[in-house]
């Protein structure tokens, strides 16, 4: 039984998303002692790289996720099943910081597929829960996404492939925006499709998802080369004033939403 | 960097109900446990409910809603083991942050 983790990571023209796998990848070595493979193009791939990842899978990244001036290269996740090399895998975000080996705990979790529904927000206890639109169901999350190689996996995919290529249909049917895709919502619909319409707990991890999200800042306590300590500063809005407010933390795993924050951390 | 100078410059104040929140997500999540093919909370309620049984063995409904028969002692022992565990850290932290400012 192989066990590794996996992470997507195309540049975009604003982020070195390479460089952010790079740093999750040794923290996962680091934390969780798993190997580590990456799917990327040619282009993303630094000359003077050093660090070797387990596997390096080549793949066409697709750039047409456009919105204003940005471009998230998000798409093709659902390739994670084709390109794993792993019996037992854990599909992570790059800008997930691993500070523990809570992860590892996943694979307890994995009959088929886990992933998380509820999200805690790092200073905002009161945050609320994310749905796909007013109308619809709560969001599943991409972010950790644990799975073995079975029927049910592969049907998870490949419901995944399909929604990502009539995403437009499924925006309307459910309600949310087609301008933007996301992985999320496709993990979302895909989990309920392959349950008949119906929402199998089963698969989803006991514990939050933390977020780190916008207006909060961290700052590393001591900069080493696993740090786990840090100082989260947040800018609170109230009537009309901004107040900082902060706490420190320490050992535990955490989503960093703005990617400006992640790469200040590295 | 020295963040402390930091908050000290922004004026930040440390903010307990957000340092509770954070140590409540992190460690209620260690809580979680997979024994004897189920998914359990080492919470308070399940280990008292294992500590009034007589019997060896009880089928308990796991985090999943799924019916489980269980081995009570080694399940409780199991659950009172990281109970113990998470909670003096928990408690530990918890008073570090305590006399923040």
């Amino acid at each position: 039984m192989t066990r590794g983790a996996l992470l997507f990571a195309f540049n975009s023209p604003k982020v070195d998303y390479y460089a952010m796998a790079e740093y999750t990848a040794k923290r996962i070595n680091h934390f969780l002692d798993l190997p580590v493979t990456i799917v990327t193009d040619e282009h993303s791939i630094p000359k003077n790289t050093t660090y070797k990842f387990d596997n390096v899978v080549i793949s066409k990244p697709d750039k047409d996720n456009k919105f204003r001036d940005d471009i998230w290269i998000n798409k093709g996740r659902y390739q994670a099943y084709e390109y794993s090399p792993y019996d037992e895998t854990i599909l992570l975000d790059v800008d997930y910081m691993v500070n523990s080996d809570r992860l590892l705990q996943v694979f307890d979790y994995v009959k088929d597929y886990a992933c998380h529904q509820n999200i805690a927000q790092l200073m905002i206890p009161e945050g609320q829960q994310e749905q796909l639109s007013n109308i619809s169901f709560p969001t599943l999350w991409a972010t950790v996404l644990g799975f073995r190689k079975t029927e049910k996996t592969e049907q998870l995919f490949a419901c995944m492939k399909m929604i990502q290529k009539n995403y437009s249909h499924y925006a309307a049917l459910f309600n949310f925006s087609p301008d933007i895709y996301r992985n999320d919502f496709s993990l979302t619909i895909a989990h309920r499709l392959i349950n008949g319409h119906h929402f199998d707990k089963s698969n989803i991890l006991p514990w939050n998802l933390m977020h780190v999200w916008l207006r909060t800042n961290l700052f590393v306590e001591k900069k080493t080369k696993y740090n786990t300590k840090y100082t989260v500063i947040y800018d609170h809005h109230k009537n009309g004033k901004v107040k900082k407010e902060y706490i420190t933390i320490k050992d535990m795993d955490f989503h960093v939403i703005n990617k400006d924050v992640f790469l200040e951390l590295m | 960097m020295d963040t402390k100078k930091l908050v000290a410059d922004m004026k930040a104040r440390f903010e307990h109900n957000s340092a509770k929140h954070y140590l409540k997500e992190k460690y209620s999540s260690k809580l979680c446990v997979a024994e004897q093919g189920g998914y359990w909370k080492a919470d308070v309620n399940t280990i008292s409910f294992l500590n009034s049984l007589t019997s060896k063995t009880v089928v308990l409904l796991d985090l999943y809603d799924i019916p489980v028969s269980v081995n009570v002692k080694k399940l409780r022992d199991k659950l009172q083991s990281v109970y113990d565990t998470v909670m003096t850290e928990w408690h530990k932290e918890y008073k570090d942050l305590e006399t923040k400012r």
